[in-house]
């Protein structure tokens, strides 16, 4: 699905404290594209996935979800954009811990009329022989498997990814972009990954810099590498 | 420099205030209720103990049917024993069948307390008991008329040897509005007519005697009457006479079962605190490790999430004990004075009840609070810091049936939950039976009275001082006599009445009497009583006569509302060893015309349903509270607990809400269980209420010489359900507000 957001403004605070963190956003991620957000901290990336999943409402501007645009839609409607058209994976995996890693899965193959099969997809995460198990008892990387499994099963056509791998090590972080560039593959996906790690730009078909809350540098990657031959 | 970290506590009152306000009020309640019921109750009781002394209360009494001579006043006091004449006079229809024993001046035993005005010190003057005074809007200053003579009130009283109102002794329950006693001075009292007045002599032995020696010693007053030739109407000793032990009975039940009460509440509070101090661990841990890690000791911690509590605990101990002691001590006195006639009290503060109800739950809460820091703050910072608090190794998930995936969910929640919601279903059993209990006495007794009512065979019995042959078809003779025989359980010797009945009986048609040597027909109320079954023996004594019978229960019957043994009358005077054909009473659906010298005691339909009627007014005051009570603890207890469930979720149900899912599908998700836990709990402790109330039913019951079946109707189960239902859905609409407020960035913010 094609994503495309127009001066995007955000504030946060009052008065003296108010401040400008995103300043007049304008970019567009084409259907199936994985895009790389990158940014220092306080660039505003995070905040500009969190309006683009509808977690944030823009103070200014607005976001097109194909024929659809956020700033039009109320609580409701943006919970029904959220459950129809998109997965989240986050840095820390954000996974419930009383669930196992199959009912994590569940809690997101419960809000689609038609979702992956999710044996199918454990078996894709490598985490079949795993399923019954807490997070508790998984590694790092086997938890954003996890996530990633959970974010997936809705087939959602957009995929938002904030710094996926920040929390894991060098392997696991390469293993866990393989998979994304898998899911990307197998599903079509629109993928948007917010991440610091300039490396990571080597696998995305779109590059987006962002420095104080502007769009600084927007390229199309012609020389897309494998997740595998990504090193750091 | 002062602490820093005090600077959280106004902020944590304030985040918290929900979670404070309410154990708050669940401490306040449960020190206000204990504090006062349990310093009335003490207070009551030594009221009584100082006004028995200071008014001199008789150790017995006899009644004769002439007065004795100042020779044998002369003899008693021989024996070392002081008689006092206590003569009075019946009044029977003073208002709407009220009955009056209007007694002399009394100068030297039972002597009177005053609560309002001065004794009567002139002919014309009238000091009347507090409450047959209250009961017909009798106050100091009015007239009120006996036997065609006015007399002006001058005193509001009581007498110690009428604390309980019993008319007569054999009565199950005293009689607070339909009798009563006054004083009028020795002047007046002379003009009543001698024929209907009773020679009443009341005793008190001079020294302090064993109860072997007292006993030897109305053994010998006995003597003295029967040699002076007195005609003995009665002799009941202080021991034996209702009026006088069934108060003090009364108060020692109550406070087992209260204090019992706030064991329970208590054990429940201290559960509490211990589900909610676990979730502010849990919820702090990385603000603990922090602090450890930045040098704080572990007593320094342990103190800053101690004080809280201990601020809570002591406020509430503070207000709790002033509301006690102040405005809610006229409803419990009620408990005592709406029903006894007692001196007026003597408020003291009562240490044993501040321990039990202030400093018993403070220090419980704190120990648990202090031992769930200590045990917790052993681990080492960095694991809290990783906000890892298992101390054993990491624990599997349990597997569930192949269920729906919601189905699957909630059972995750509920196993998540599992110590607060077995800690709800103990909140909601102590509510549900405090309601149960509050809101089924008078159904109760009101059953009673009715199975009395119904069980009823006749309108009129009159029992006989001599045998008289009466001309009336509806009049059928019968033998009454008392037999005493051991109750165990109340460790009392109880009395049975036994009915020696007519063959051709009319009234007891439907009792089958048996037709074998030394068998008995017991009551059904007698038999659950002493948990008998057809063909145990009971063993019952005659005081009277020192004599010991061993009966057979050939059958028992469905004749409610009394204890009672149905024998042929034949039999009956055989067991007794009376001669063939005596009789001592009539029954009767007509009123019989009996000359008095013949009749020593009548009573009707309505006596008899009265005195049940009475029961229900040592409740009334209390059941109110009771009441307010359950359902301020249910609520309470049901919101603190249920809270915990959804703060412990907030960020997974801040992670739903990322996903899609609505706010009604979340509250699905987590509030269905604790929904479902009410809703079981409910319906699962009916049964153990049930058994509750019929254990505390025999307990209370196990000190009065009565039976009262345990019955409850189907509305007060159904109001008991809904009470519970209204209350939670009350909570639960707090909750999904809650939910709402919930921000999907808290799943943004808590990154790890």
């Amino acid at each position: 699905m094609k994503l495309k957001m127009n001066d995007v403004h955000k504030f946060y605070g009052e008065g003296d404290n108010r401040i400008e963190v995103l300043k007049g956003v304008n970019c567009e991620v084409l259907d199936g594209e994985i895009c790389v957000l990158l940014g220092p901290s306080g660039s505003g990336k995070s905040t500009l996935l969190n309006i683009v999943g509808g977690l944030e409402t823009a103070d200014g501007g607005c976001i097109d979800i194909g024929d659809d645009c956020t700033s039009d839609m109320g609580e409701k409607e943006l919970t029904m954009y959220r459950r129809n058209h998109l997965g989240f994976v986050f840095q820390f995996y954000n996974l419930i811990p009383n669930l196992t890693v199959k009912e994590n899965i569940e809690v997101c193959a419960y809000l689609s009329k038609e979702p992956l099969e999710i044996n199918e997809l454990l078996k894709t995460l490598g985490l079949y022989e795993h399923k019954d198990k807490l997070p508790s008892q998984l590694s790092g990387g086997q938890q954003q498997r996890c996530a990633i499994g959970r974010a997936l099963v809705k087939n959602p056509s957009i995929l938002l990814c904030d710094e996926p791998t920040g929390a894991l090590d060098y392997n696991t972080s390469k293993e866990i972009l393989a998979l994304i560039e898998v899911v990307n593959k197998k599903y079509n996906n629109t993928i948007i990954i917010v991440t610091h790690n300039n490396a990571i730009s080597g696998m995305a078909n779109r590059v987006l810099k962002m420095h104080d809350g502007k769009i600084t540098k927007s390229y199309v990657n012609e020389n897309v590498i494998s997740a595998k031959d990504l090193d750091w | 420099m002062k602490n820093p970290l005090n600077k959280r506590l106004p902020r944590e009152f304030k985040k918290n205030a929900g979670k404070y306000i309410g154990i708050f009020l669940i401490l306040i309640t449960t020190i206000m209720t204990g504090s006062s019921f349990l310093a009335v109750m003490d207070s009551a009781e030594h009221t009584l103990e100082v006004n028995d002394r200071e008014c001199i209360i008789e150790d017995g009494h006899f009644e004769v049917a002439e007065p004795i001579t100042d020779e044998v006043i002369e003899e008693f006091s021989n024996i070392k024993v002081n008689v006092n004449p206590n003569f009075y006079l019946s009044v029977s229809e003073f208002d709407e069948d009220a009955f009056l024993s209007v007694f002399s001046e009394r100068k030297d035993i039972n002597l009177a307390s005053v609560f309002e005005g001065e004794l009567p010190s002139k002919a014309g003057e009238i000091a009347i008991e507090r409450l047959f005074a209250i009961n017909r809007d009798i106050e100091v200053g009015d007239t009120i008329s006996i036997n065609d003579c006015d007399y002006k009130v001058t005193a509001i009283i009581a007498v110690p040897d009428y604390n309980s109102l019993f008319k007569n002794n054999q009565d199950l329950l005293p009689n607070t509005t339909g009798f009563g006693v006054c004083i009028v001075t020795d002047e007046d009292f002379a003009k009543f007519d001698k024929n209907h007045i009773t020679y009443r002599y009341s005793y008190e032995f001079n020294d302090d005697l064993s109860k072997d020696e007292e006993k030897q010693l109305v053994e010998d007053m006995q003597k003295v009457l029967v040699k002076s030739g007195a005609t003995i109407g009665s002799f009941l000793t202080a021991e034996r006479n209702q009026a006088i032990t069934f108060l003090r009975e009364d108060m020692g039940k109550d406070g087992p079962i209260m204090k019992a009460f706030i064991y329970i509440l208590v054990g429940v509070i201290a559960f509490v605190f211990a589900i909610l101090t676990n979730n502010t661990i849990e919820s702090e841990s990385s603000i603990i490790g922090t602090l450890r890690a930045s040098g704080y000791k572990k007593s320094e911690i342990i103190w800053h999430y101690l004080s809280p509590t201990i601020i809570v605990a002591i406020i509430s101990s503070i207000v709790g004990n002033a509301i006690g002691y102040t405005a809610m001590i006229e409803p419990f006195k009620g408990m005592y004075y709406g029903t006894y006639s007692m001196a007026p009290l003597e408020l003291r503060f009562n240490l044993e009840a501040f321990f039990t109800t202030t400093i018993l739950p403070v220090v419980i809460m704190i120990l648990i609070n202090w031992w769930m820091l200590y045990n917790k703050l052993s681990l080492t910072p960095l694991k809290f810091l990783r906000k890892d608090l298992n101390k054993k190794k990491q624990k599997k998930a349990r597997k569930l049936p192949d269920f729906k995936f919601l189905t699957r969910f909630r059972i995750r929640v509920l196993l998540q939950n599992k110590v607060s919601y077995l800690i709800l279903f103990f909140g909601i059993f102590i509510s549900s039976f405090l309601l149960m209990f509050g809101m089924g006495l008078k159904p109760l007794i009101d059953n009673y009275v009715d199975e009395v009512d119904d069980s009823l065979t006749y309108e009129y019995q009159y029992i006989l001082k001599a045998p008289v042959e009466i001309d009336n078809a509806q009049a059928e003779q019968i033998l009454t006599h008392s037999l005493k025989t051991w109750f165990k359980l109340g460790k009392i010797d109880m009395s049975v009445s036994f009915m020696g009945v007519e063959d051709d009986t009319t009234y007891f048609s439907e009792i089958p009497i048996p037709k074998n040597e030394n068998e008995i027909t017991i009551t059904k109320p007698l038999a659950e009583k002493l948990n008998i079954k057809v063909g145990d023996k009971i063993v019952f004594k005659d005081d009277y006569y020192d004599k010991e019978y061993k009966l057979k229960v050939a059958n028992i019957c469905d004749y409610k509302g009394s204890l009672t043994a149905f024998v042929g009358q034949d039999e009956l005077n055989r067991i007794l060893g009376n001669p063939e054909g005596t009789y001592n009473a009539y029954v009767s659906n007509e009123k019989l015309e009996i000359g008095e010298e013949y009749l020593a005691k009548s009573i009707t339909r309505d006596d008899m349903v009265g005195t049940a009627k009475e029961l229900m007014k040592t409740f009334e005051s209390v059941m109110g509270i009771i009441n307010i009570f359950a359902v301020v603890v249910y609520m309470i207890i049901m919101y603190i607990l249920t809270k915990t469930v959804i703060e412990k979720n907030t960020i997974p149900i801040s992670y739903m809400k990322v996903f899609g899912y609505n706010d009604k599908e979340v509250g699905k998700l987590y509030l269905n269980a604790t929904t479902i836990t009410v809703l079981v709990s409910l319906f699962l402790c009916i049964p153990i209420e049930v058994l509750s109330f019929k254990y505390i039913l025999v307990l209370i019951l196990s000190k009065v010489e009565g039976y009262i079946p345990f019955y409850l109707p189907l509305w007060l189960y159904i109001s008991i359900i809904v009470i519970g239902i209204v209350s939670y859905f009350v909570i639960n609409t707090l909750h999904v507000r809650k939910i709402k407020r919930i921000s999907m960035t808290e799943a943004l913010k808590n990154r790890e």
